[in-house]
């Protein structure tokens, strides 16, 4: 089920918008660029509960995949660098992080219809939706069969 | 008919008077009120909403009004519902005119009506910070603290009735039950 608003452009079976953000080091960092991999696009927050929660969980879960094709990029929508960052580094996520700072307004958030956190899309190789905000045993199943390949 | 007019600017002056210029509110719910956009959506699309800012570090939504269009705190309580929260603190902040308030008593200010709870006897003037007490305002441990310390019973219902009718007020004026 997959939740629109107005702005969103994000369809089942369709590619992904590609998303160009900034990353800790104030490098750039884009969606395409991991073209290839099936990644998990995990749209969160700093002050988000549940998304720090989250984020333990895929901690644990990302070395067992991410040398079988599978990334994750991590897309903030922090207001504050500084509190952005600092959770980065507490959580430990060593996987590629990205900021939009606009909080609710943020561009990507919209073109992605994020009306909730944690919200997360599932791309394939070839850089298209396939499904959103699984995670757990449902996430490990979409993986065996998206890498499998 | 100048000493018609002359009555007419006194009498003007006795009424108290106050702007109000902004909110803040803080809302509870079953799930986190601020990792959903549906409180800060519901909020801006209020007429009298001029902006709304989700302040993180204090899970609450600032509000300020705009300035020719009246804000209605109850437009504001049903829009947090109708997003599935309730409201768990409402301040109201405003710009007051000499405005003499006493605990446990009603005072009229411009067109509303007030019960001011819990306050001491004093005059408010420039900008002050009212919380709102009324019933779907707070926490039921907080309301149940409030309501307490009146023997009125309008503080049950946010309505006059049971506090009785005076010049003006009928049975189904709205009564804002406030403290500062």
């Amino acid at each position: 089920m997959l939740s629109l608003t107005a702005s969103s452009q994000v369809h089942y079976g369709q590619q992904a918008p590609d998303i160009t953000l900034p990353g800790v080091n104030g490098d750039t960092v884009k969606l395409s660029s991991l073209k290839g991999k099936v990644v998990l696009v995990d749209f969160w927050a700093s002050w988000c509960g549940p998304c720090r929660a989250s984020n333990k969980k895929l901690v644990k879960f990302y070395p067992k995949y991410k040398d079988k094709g599978f990334e994750i990029l991590a897309v903030s929508l922090d207001k504050d660098r500084a509190d952005w960052t600092k959770a980065v580094a507490k959580d430990k996520m060593n996987w590629p992080q990205v900021i939009d700072d606009g909080g609710w307004d943020a561009k990507t958030g919209e073109k992605w219809g994020i009306y909730q956190l944690p919200t997360s899309y599932l791309i394939d190789k070839d850089g298209k939706i396939v499904a959103m905000d699984l995670e757990g045993k449902m996430l490990e199943k979409a993986l065996k069969d998206l890498l499998g390949s | 008919m100048k000493k018609t007019v002359v009555i007419l600017l006194v009498l003007l002056a006795l009424q108290s008077q106050a702007q109000f210029t902004k909110a803040s509110l803080q809302a509870s719910g079953l799930t986190c009120s601020m990792c959903n956009n549906a409180i800060y959506k519901a909020l801006k699309a209020l007429p009298f909403i001029a902006s709304v800012e989700s302040d993180i570090k204090n899970s609450s939504f600032d509000m300020v009004f705009k300035r020719d269009t009246p804000a209605s705190i109850d437009a504001i309580k049903d829009a947090v519902e109708d997003a599935g929260f309730s409201v768990a603190t409402f301040k109201l902040t405003g710009n007051f005119d000499h405005v003499s308030i006493a605990d446990d008593k009603h005072v009229k200010i411009g067109d509303r009506h007030f019960h001011f709870i819990k306050v001491k006897d004093q005059v408010l003037d420039g900008e002050q910070t009212i919380t709102v007490i009324d019933k779907d305002f707070l926490t039921v441990k907080s309301f149940k603290k409030f309501s307490a310390a009146t023997k009125k019973g309008c503080i049950q219902t946010g309505k006059a009735d049971a506090c009785g009718e005076t010049e003006g007020v009928t049975k189904d004026t709205r009564i804002y039950h406030v403290t500062i």
